[in-house]
């Protein structure tokens, strides 16, 4: 018998890996490289029009129709200069580096995945090499014998296994090397250089890395990906290779080190429970009472449903927690945010044109420090639903309105109350703010080391109408709106989550404590019944 | 018991083999099942066996279970023989206790947590395309740019003559660079129908046909540049529904290349949805979950036209063709 089993467990286990193995292969290619011949190319020629010219150009410019509301922008190919590759530092990438990223595509920017494996309407292996073959053509140094880039591939040793030693030695050489400097001691991008970097494609502004967000990793987010970066180097921007300055094994550990900064887990939880406190609430986000509370995972999108239209958000994920005692309800919201901005210019406002041409450009906002404000913003209904219908989760509609906190870090700067009540009943309307003796919302923001931890408090209870009520045992929809002032966000462009809830958690009532003991109970005595019976009998 | 471990060292008894068979079948049904109904359905989520038909398949087993070990003396026998020794205390009484107390715990277990009060997201259903309340006019209406007419076809052929092509504004920063480099505006545009047409046009052979499918080259042309620059940012480069923007919302923006989205309703369906936007949806499709924009607050009806087209043609399908008893059918 249990042979068979084990059979059939090793059948099973032998399935899995082999689906395992299935889903991870896909920017490799799987099939034979396509022959570079000119009907490739022209074949390569006609896919660039249909799927790639409109972002980067019928000239390969990086400046198509779309390129002016990206950052970072569409790749200029007519300058033969490639970020992610397996190339020395400065060198042209391999055909397999371009069918990589175009397969893989560039999470974080408007480079998607081309993958006909993951997209159905994407491109086959085929397509993928036939549009190589035509980017290649915009870039003289492609034809250079001199330049081939097969000659310029670096080396890449076997992995060094991620251990804690070996973790501390990458922190030490962290600090040596000055990574800080650019990505901060945290490693959030937000060292003391990182404001006034630019590029080498247009000397656009660009911003370092910020490591922590696992999931945003443009060339890839394992110990190997970024190990390779530092071998490399990232072409056109302040990210140099150090394969002079490092040893094989420090980049192996540094790199480990990266990874271990990495946020990989996120809870997208759309419900938020709230843990019951008998005592006072905290009003610090760094309170210990914070320990006990559960979290969820906010992703945010750029506001794109409505004038102005924005897709550079630069907050798109807050972390929110919630506690609740007999009379007040507290929420703590986390976000990565580089740099601390507590000054709003309200005469440097985007002005929203009256025709529509389009998504705004960031080069026509002022996106440096100190024009606009850091803040952040809980939305509720102004009622709690009785049914299935809400507010629409874009600032309600009129009729059913919503409610809600913004937060402003001038005002917290200036020792002024931070938090607004305010009410909406559409996009397209200024937010309401209710009069003085409505507001009841208290709040406090602190900044440290590139992250926002924001903490809001209220009463469960008001007598205004205007307020959302706190009932436990509800589901309560709640949104999020974020604004980063350093990325120009102020208004409507800034990034907003769709409906979450929150509930106060209920107490157990007595009788589920009842019930499981007499449970308890009657099985235990059932236990003694027979034991005494098999006693006898035997 | 100093028999049977002379025996075969390896071989279980009834008891413990009945016991690892449940364990195997409940593994079956809660970790197999879904695996494998993941990889058949090809879906990016497993399938869990609803609760109910867990339940009953466990019960199937159990009631087999017993059948097989009540059938014969014997077995029956073995099977309740080490359980009779541990109420006897035979394995020592230290074991007796443990298992006597754990037994009563883990049920107390489980009724606690079915009775406990939990927290799960609360589920609405949604109609994804509300055929009830959708204006019924739209059901017939046609994309204007797909068959253009033969003025239109005809105007577009003298345009094409004086090499005077008009574009969107949209369009205009590009075609302004490369307009030199073509003996005609248009040879830029390298699909096989448009520069078939432009061959045409050289020798002065001129059909209306392949006029018609270059004008629809040059109003995809648009269409692309309006739905890259406004449509993209959610639902994708190759409308995956997986655009920069698309993690961002809990409703996700609809990926075109499935089967039964776009390809199951008809163009002015597509029109209707473009243009009223989430916000037009009747409640049975939950309109406050939607993000999608009102499009007619912000581009013109012919704009819109394109982008469909463009839809249509990125996620490589075709919309379906209205019915034609539904006309005769409305006016009754």
């Amino acid at each position: 018998m249990i042979k068979r089993f084990s059979v059939s467990l090793f059948f099973l286990f032998t399935l899995s890996c082999l689906l395992l193995t299935h889903v991870h292969a896909a920017d490799v290619p799987a099939g034979k490289k396509l022959a570079k011949t000119p009907e490739a190319i022209e074949k390569g020629r006609v896919i660039y029009y249909k799927r790639c010219s409109f972002c980067h150009g019928l000239q390969g410019d990086g400046d198509g129709p779309v390129a002016y509301q990206l950052i970072p922008r569409p790749r200029d190919f007519t300058k033969g200069l490639y970020k992610f590759r397996s190339t020395g530092s400065g060198e042209l990438p391999t055909d397999e580096d371009l069918f990589r990223v175009i397969s893989r595509g560039l999470p974080g920017t408007a480079m998607q995945t081309f993958d006909s494996d993951k997209i159905k309407s994407g491109l086959t292996e085929e397509e993928r090499w036939q549009v190589i073959y035509f980017i290649k053509t915009f870039s003289k140094d492609f034809d250079d014998p001199e330049f081939n880039p097969y000659k310029a591939v670096v080396n890449v040793s076997s992995e060094i296994k991620s251990s804690q030693a070996g973790i501390e030695k990458g922190k030490k050489i962290f600090q040596e090397m000055k990574c800080w400097e650019c990505h901060g001691d945290g490693g959030r991008g937000n060292g003391p250089n990182s404001p006034r970097l630019k590029d080498k494609f247009r000397g656009d502004p660009i911003l370092p890395f910020d490591l922590t967000k696992g999931w945003r990793y443009k060339g890839g987010n394992t110990t190997r990906d970024i190990y390779l970066r530092f071998n490399t180097g990232i072409n056109g921007t302040p990210m140099p290779s150090f394969t002079d300055s490092l040893k094989d094994e420090e980049r192996w550990d540094l790199a480990n080190y990266v990874v271990s900064l990495q946020k990989r887990e996120v809870n997208n939880n759309p419900v938020l429970s709230a843990k019951f406190v008998s005592g006072e609430l905290p009003t610090d986000p760094d309170n210990t009472l914070w320990g006990s509370a559960t979290s969820i995972d906010v992703l945010l999108a750029g506001q794109v449903i409505a004038r102005p239209r924005w897709e550079n958000p630069s907050v798109d994920l807050v972390t929110v927690k919630a506690l609740y005692n007999a009379k007040e309800i507290v929420f703590l919201m986390e976000w990565g945010d580089r740099f601390k901005d507590t000054v709003h210019n309200p005469e440097k406002e985007y002005k929203v044109s009256d025709v529509y041409k389009g998504y705004v450009s960031w080069e026509d906002i002022p996106r440096d420090i100190g024009n606009f404000r850091d803040s952040i913003a809980l939305q509720f209904p102004t009622a709690i639903p009785a049914g299935t219908k809400k507010p629409h989760f874009f600032r309600g509609e009129s009729g059913n309105t919503v409610n809600l906190w913004v937060w402003k870090s001038d005002l917290e700067e200036s020792g002024q109350p931070p938090v607004e009540e305010v009410n909406a009943s559409s996009p397209g309307q200024p937010l309401k703010i209710q009069p003085p003796e409505g507001q009841q919302v208290k709040g406090k923001g602190v900044w440290k080391d590139g992250v926002w931890k924001v903490v809001i408090k209220r009463p469960l209870l008001t007598e205004d109408k205007n307020d959302i009520q706190f009932e436990k045992g509800k589901f309560i929809p709640l949104a999020l709106n974020v604004w980063d002032g350093s990325n120009g966000e102020h208004n409507l462009l800034m990034s907003l989550s769709s409906w979450h809830y929150v509930i106060l958690e209920t107490t157990v009532p007595m009788s589920v404590y009842l019930y499981t003991f007499l449970g308890i109970a009657g099985l235990g005595l059932g236990e003694f019944w027979l034991v005494r019976r098999v006693r006898r009998s035997g | 018991m100093e028999n049977r471990s002379k025996t075969d060292g390896f071989k279980l008894g009834r008891f413990w083999s009945t016991l690892i068979t449940l364990c195997i079948i409940y593994l079956i049904i809660k970790w197999v099942i879904p695996f494998v109904s993941r990889w058949l359905t090809g879906l990016p989520f497993p399938l869990p066996v609803p609760g109910t038909l867990a339940l009953f398949y466990i019960m199937l087993t159990i009631i087999a279970l017993y059948v097989y070990i009540s059938f014969s003396e014997e077995r029956l026998e073995e099977f309740l023989t080490p359980i009779r020794r541990l109420l006897l205390g035979m394995y020592g009484s230290r074991t007796r206790t443990v298992v006597l107390a754990i037994i009563p715990l883990l049920f107390g277990w489980q009724i606690y947590s079915a009775t406990v009060p939990k927290v799960s997201s609360p589920t609405s259903l949604r109609i994804q395309h509300p055929s009830s309340n959708f204006p019924k006019d739209m059901e017939a209406l046609k994309n204007p740019l797909i068959n253009p007419g033969d003025a239109e076809v005809d105007k577009f052929i003298e345009e094409v003559k004086g090499n005077n092509v008009q574009f969107i504004p949209e369009a205009m920063g590009e075609v302004e660079k490369v307009k030199g480099k073509y003996e005609n505006i248009l040879g830029f545009i390298p699909t096989e129908s448009m520069q078939a047409f432009l061959k045409d046009m050289k020798t002065g052979n001129v059909s209306r046909d392949k006029a018609r499918q270059a004008l629809r080259e040059k109003y995809l042309f648009e269409g692309k540049i309006l739905y890259a620059m406004n449509c993209r940012p959610c639902h994708g480069d190759s409308t995956g529904g997986d655009g920069p923007m698309a993690d961002g919302f809990r409703l996700r923006p609809i990926n075109f290349t499935e089967n039964g989205t776009i390809e199951t309703i008809v163009e002015g369906y597509t029109f209707w949805r473009v243009s009223t936007g989430g916000r037009g949806l009747p409640q049975e499709a939950t309109p406050w979950d939607s993000a999608m924009p009102v499009w007619k607050a912000d581009i013109p009806e012919e704009y819109r036209w394109r982008i469909i087209m463009a839809e249509y043609e990125l996620a490589q399908k075709t919309p379906r063709q209205p019915e034609k008893l539904a006309e005769g059918e409305g006016k009754k």
